[in-house]
């Protein structure tokens, strides 16, 4: 019994730890004055404002569609090749695995720098701002949805199964496309969503390789920091119920899943 | 021609020779089983049969069509694999009916067919499950409905039964058995198992390290085992050196090895003196029990030989004893 | 024949991976090496160790060095302490709380950089809540705290760490059985004797893995430390990024370097873990 009340009290201290900073920027976004234990005058001014002012709106329009378009790419290049190496290649998996694991040790501030200095001075397409950004953010993401993939086909027996159609007629591409890809669709999911995570929340790329002139919601947070303290703790909360949100989606695929599994597994 | 026709058939996975020179023939509506231990090449033989795998070099022929560089989804073949091969993400009708689908057949004559199939199998009531919410032998049930309903040329069962617990195999089996006979359709199974082997094969073919080492049909098989490897993966021979049976029972004989079937030897505290038989005296050393049979393990000087004696009523031969063995000549195996 | 065209195609299907992969991953990392080693001041060098040697013996690059191991030194082992004994609370404890830690350290997790920095300045920045609750009520200890320093700095690290350690030290603690704490309990061992015997070995792996990623982590970190700082404090990731997109005047191989020298300690963390990892595989399983 005794340890079970320590345990309790350790997860409630480490709970009001983590929980104090984002509880009192909300509450401080909420309220005109906070200079006394209880704050005073209850508004949702900044909201309001923030909501009808267009550059906010735009920087989250901006944050979206770096954050659908290189996942598409990666998690399309990512199936295609993991496709391709299982079933064609398998020895080329390892090297495979060591391209999608080096961003890990990259990390965002050398990524950027790198491709920046690389392709700033080149006239042609590579030298525009977005494309070099959809890159880095293609490679930056490539770890988590490579993992994502790659577990997910392997709790399936993928050349099994690809066997078992071909014995039925089908072409080893129809069979990944009708009988694999439905069955880690949920992995795809939760390493999309993980991705997701990742874009949102990231500042140094974007800042070093479009600067301020394509604003993410990040860097509009930066900006507004230096405004004013009552517009940025607006956007703070926002940008943490957008990640909260995300991470619940993940969460939410990730228990429908492990139920499932259980649930064949008891049987 | 025989139905199917493995030519001089070769396969090596780089510098490994899995397949020797394999020549096989397969007669139309017959059960045939390659029998074998792990990484003997049988698995790797019915693959080649399915497309699966393609041949080093040789020729593969079905129905008189030379097959070998067709691929597997051409062939006609209908294959249950190991174990977890149904589609996860379909139903049971889906999985059934996803060949025939292939095959582009109307929706209606689909329906009937796949009720038709899972009727045979018995798992009509579970048409619009998911594998997942099947046990493993509803689970081997389907993946067998979903191979013949195609009704291809020959069915494929590789190793089908190998997870699925010892009481509810031994019912799969009959019923595999059952389902060939009633559609006549000609069939290849691969086993490491030989009991399973011998409730199922018309033929079997014994394999080791990528040679067919005896082929006959199971009565052939389990009497007469030509080679000394046949007799240690099939029936339970003692197999002892010629030279140390002779010293122990007084004759001599001329081969290397003999193999002698737990069964044939009889046991008695008073010698029996046939003609026909080899004589030896020995001490119990151990005794197990099998159901209704014991099988003795019986010390003869320096060499131990086992003798299976169906357990009636009296008391059984103790640890100790001195006993005498007689053993029919006929029934001896010379390796 | 037709078998040599199908591979062919099979490899089409790789070539978007590899085109990617080379364009924004293998080349940039390759110019970036190549750069480091060109000098700064004479465009026709094109192999020099100058760089290498400014980095190192340059008391500002030196500092960046220092800085940059000493925050992520710091924040990996506050960290990696909370978050053991946080993982072993969870390990303990039943019920809905489970569920509700587990919820609210995988939200958090992703609550670094820019936002972590802004918030941790509305309660601790010069009129921060608790700073303003610590003047009315004359705790000046807690008054006079500045965050703007490298204490403040630590602080927010310490802070994302935390809920990744707990995070990647739970499914650990599952290795940890039952049958092992009562064998021990059996043989008259008792709850201090269990961990540093059995439990503390086991988890090992475990733990050096966790820290090898806190590490990583805090080494590549920002966007938490430019926002609260700017460019008033030398660490390795805020001066290589200064190097390149600076308002004065730009030193790319150098900061080409600065950036070599930060992946070899990436990589210095990764291998160390690796080498662990196999050192104590003899007694693992899986």
């Amino acid at each position: 019994m005794k340890p079970k009340i320590w345990s309790t009290l350790i997860i409630i201290i480490i709970i009001i730890y983590l929980l104090t900073p984002l509880v009192a920027t909300a509450t401080y976004s909420m309220f005109q004055k906070w200079t006394d234990i209880v704050p005073e005058g209850f508004t949702l001014k900044h909201y309001g404002d923030l909501l009808s002012n267009q550059a906010f709106m735009r920087s989250l329009g901006r944050t979206i569609l770096v954050c659908i378009i290189p996942i598409l790419i990666t998690v399309t290049i990512t199936l295609l090749a993991l496709f391709v190496v299982t079933v064609y290649f398998p020895k080329l998996e390892k090297y495979v695995q060591i391209l999608c694991m080096i961003p890990y040790t990259i990390q965002g501030v050398i990524l950027s720098v790198s491709i920046l200095s690389l392709y700033s001075g080149s006239r042609s397409f590579l030298g525009i701002r977005q494309v070099m950004l959809f890159g880095a953010y293609c490679i930056i993401i490539l770890p988590y949805i490579y993992q994502g993939i790659r577990n997910s086909m392997h709790s399936i027996n993928m050349p099994m199964l690809i066997e078992a159609a071909e014995m039925l007629g089908s072409s080893k591409l129809e069979a990944f496309i009708r009988i694999i890809v439905p069955n880690i669709i949920s992995g795809i999911t939760v390493s999309s969503l993980l991705a997701v995570g990742i874009i949102f929340g990231d500042y140094v790329i974007i800042r070093n390789i479009t600067g301020s002139s394509f604003q993410n919601v990040q860097i509009f947070l930066f900006l507004a920091m230096k405004r004013s303290s009552t517009e940025a703790s607006a956007v703070f909360v926002i940008i943490m119920l957008t990640t909260f949100l995300i991470t619940a989606l993940v969460l939410y695929v990730q228990s429908r899943d492990n139920r499932q599994k259980t649930e064949s597994k008891g049987r | 021609m025989s139905y199917i026709v493995f030519e001089n058939v070769n396969k090596y996975f780089g510098t490994n020779h899995v397949l020797q020179d394999i020549n096989l023939e397969v007669e139309k509506g017959q059960l045939v089983t390659l029998l074998g231990p792990s990484g003997c090449g049988k698995s790797t033989l019915l693959r080649c049969l399915a497309g699966l795998e393609l041949v080093s070099s040789g020729k593969v022929y079905l129905d008189g069509k030379d097959i070998t560089d067709d691929s597997a989804r051409n062939r006609g073949i209908g294959m249950v694999f190991q174990q977890y091969s149904l589609f996860p993400n379909l139903s049971v009708f889906q999985n059934v009916a996803y060949g025939l689908k292939q095959k582009k057949m109307p929706k209606a004559q689909i329906e009937k067919k796949v009720k038709q199939i899972l009727a045979l199998v018995g798992l009509e009531e579970k048409i619009n499950q998911y594998p997942s919410q099947l046990s493993g032998g509803q689970q081997q049930r389907v993946a067998l409905a979903r191979a013949i309903v195609t009704e291809p040329k020959v069915l494929l069962l590789d190793e089908p039964l190998s997870a699925i617990d010892a009481l509810l195999r031994r019912n799969l089996q009959i019923e595999i058995r059952r389902i060939q006979k009633e559609l006549n359709i000609t069939t290849i199974f691969v086993t490491h198992d030989q009991d399973e082997a011998m409730v199922l094969s018309d033929m079997i073919h014994l394999f080791n390290e990528g040679f067919i080492e005896q082929s006959g049909t199971v009565t052939e098989l389990y009497a007469r085992p030509r080679t000394k490897f046949a007799a240690t993966f099939i029936g339970n021979y003692t197999i002892l050196p010629a030279a140390d049976f002779s010293r122990a029972c007084g004759e001599t004989l001329t081969c290397q090895d003999v193999a002698i079937r737990p069964e044939i030897v009889r046991l008695s505290y008073t010698p029996n003196l046939d003609q026909d038989r080899f004589h030896l005296q020995g001490v119990i050393t151990n005794s197990i029990f099998h159901g209704n049979i014991i099988r003795y393990n019986i010390l003869c000087g320096d060499i131990s030989i086992n003798a299976d004696v169906v357990y009636e009523s009296g008391m059984p031969y103790i640890n100790g004893e001195t006993v005498f063995l007689a053993i029919k000549k006929e029934e001896i195996i010379e390796l | 024949m037709k078998k040599k065209t199908n591979i062919k195609l099979y490899f089409l299907a790789l070539l978007p991976f590899l085109i990617v992969v080379f364009l924004y991953e293998i080349l940039p990392l390759l110019m970036m090496i190549l750069s480091s080693f060109r000098s700064e001041v004479d465009k026709s060098i094109l192999f020099t160790l100058d760089n290498y040697i400014t980095a190192f013996t340059r008391l500002a690059y030196q500092r960046a060095i220092i800085n940059s191991l000493k925050v992520t030194g710091i924040s990996a082992f506050f960290g990696i302490v909370i978050g053991f004994i946080g993982a072993q609370a969870f390990h303990n404890s039943t019920g809905k709380i489970k569920n509700v830690f587990l919820t609210i350290l995988n939200m958090v997790s992703n609550f670094a950089g820019v936002p972590l920095a802004f918030a941790y300045m509305i309660i601790l920045g010069n009129s921060g809540v608790i700073i303003q609750f610590a003047k009315t009520y004359g705790l000046t200890a807690l008054a006079n705290f500045d965050l703007y320093t490298s204490t403040g700095l630590n602080l927010m690290y310490i802070y994302f760490q935390i809920p990744l350690a707990t995070l990647l030290l739970v499914p650990a603690f599952y290795g940890i059985r039952q049958e092992w704490k009562e064998a021990n309990l059996l043989l008259n061992g008792n709850g201090f004797t269990f961990w540093t015997k059995v439990g503390i070995p086991v988890l090992l792996p475990s733990i050096f893995g966790t820290l090898s990623v806190l590490f990583a982590n805090a080494l590549a970190a920002y966007a938490t430390a430019y926002a609260l700082l700017m460019n008033n404090y030398s660490l390795l990731a805020i001066n290589i990024t200064g190097m390149f997109t600076g308002d004065m005047t730009t030193r790319p191989h150098l900061g080409a370097a600065l950036s070599v020298v930060m992946m070899l300690l990436m990589l210095a963390a990764i291998l160390i873990n690796n080498f662990i990892n196999r050192q104590t595989s003899k007694w693992r399983w899986r």
